[in-house]
């Protein structure tokens, strides 16, 4: 026996396997699924473009965080080397820290009292961050629920 | 049955989902057979199947009907059973793969290998194959597909392929000429 027909006896062995049936049902669960519906397009950028916003507020908090420790990184650095400096240097990064955000507080009571003078119907600064901070929950826990369709092919 | 499959999947895309029910009654046994020859195991099986016909609904928009529905559902299929292989921890690698010579074969030997070869040892011997060798008999056998259109299943090189279609046929006449008492 040759190895070509070794080759054809493969073949037409594989081509005459059997196709096997997926049990009961299958066709109903496929049609019962392609029912359900997909998630809606619209669901998805609602879900993209908050996702976006949140990383560009995390993000833009992670710049001015770096931005403080870079500014000082020399009197940190000068602190940190002298004996008993780490603390030194951790209570310094504090009091930066504590004078940014008491800048930040003034700075975004300012921008509420200027949009309050703009708008009266705006709320409270304190009222808008609640606000936010309950839509950030909202997001994060939607996203972590929403399975994102894939392709692929 | 292709002028059939393109008014069905036309209906499809005009929104009529029950067309659906065309493709599928038309694949599902094609499918699923070939998710069950990878994959060895009924449930996951059904499930590869299910998600490649439930990938096929949503993603029609994107089927070029240049190509055969066929190549591009089975596409869908290998990706879907590639997924669960992975998943399942089952490698799909072939870097450990080694491929033996041929034996020397005597007369003897070969008239046993011809007689050996039933669908039930091809069954046995596609199953003990690395899937992707035994996918690629498959599509070219029992799919009846050339190696342009299992490369486009595959999504790799029709050189690729032909090369794993020589390394499965090699593989599957050592195994047969083991059996049959062939000295190597």
């Amino acid at each position: 026996m040759k190895p070509d027909k070794t080759n054809e006896l493969i073949a037409s062995a594989i081509a005459a396997l059997p196709y096997r049936r997926p049990s009961a049902g299958f066709s109903a669960r496929v049609m019962a699924e392609l029912a359900a519906g997909a998630p809606q397009a619209w669901y998805a950028g609602i879900l993209k473009i908050a996702g976006l916003t949140l990383t560009a507020w995390v993000s833009a908090l992670a710049f001015v965080s770096a931005r403080v420790a870079y500014a000082n990184l020399g009197e940190i650095a000068a602190l940190a080397i002298q004996p008993g400096g780490f603390s030194r240097a951790l209570t310094f990064m504090a009091a930066r820290s504590a004078l940014l955000l008491s800048k930040l507080a003034a700075a975004a009571s300012f921008a509420s009292e200027m949009l309050s003078a703009a708008s009266a119907w705006l709320p409270a600064w304190y009222e808008i961050g609640f606000a936010v901070l309950v839509c950030s929950a909202a997001i994060a826990a939607l996203s972590k629920s929403a399975r994102p369709v894939r392709q692929g092919i | 049955m292709a002028e059939t499959e393109t008014e069905l999947v036309r209906r499809c895309l005009e929104g009529d989902n029950s067309a659906f029910a065309g493709i599928l009654e038309a694949y599902q046994d094609r499918i699923y057979s070939f998710a069950l020859r990878l994959l060895k195991d009924p449930v996951a099986a059904e499930e590869a199947s299910q998600e490649a016909f439930v990938k096929a609904f949503r993603g029609l928009s994107s089927y070029n009907s240049a190509y055969h529905f066929s190549s591009w559902l089975f596409r869908i299929a290998h990706n879907a059973c590639m997924d669960a292989l992975r998943a399942g921890n089952k490698t799909v690698s072939l870097d450990t793969e080694d491929f033996p010579d041929l034996p020397d074969r005597s007369a003897g030997v070969e008239a046993k290998v011809e007689d050996s070869i039933t669908s039930e040892r091809i069954e046995a011997m596609l199953a003990a194959l690395p899937p992707l060798y035994s996918e690629v008999l498959l599509l070219a056998y029992k799919e009846n597909m050339g190696s342009s259109e299992i490369a486009l299943v595959l999504g790799a090189p029709e050189g690729t392929v032909k090369a794993r279609l020589f390394r499965a046929r090699e593989l599957m006449k050592v195994k047969l000429y083991r059996e049959a008492g062939a000295t190597f």
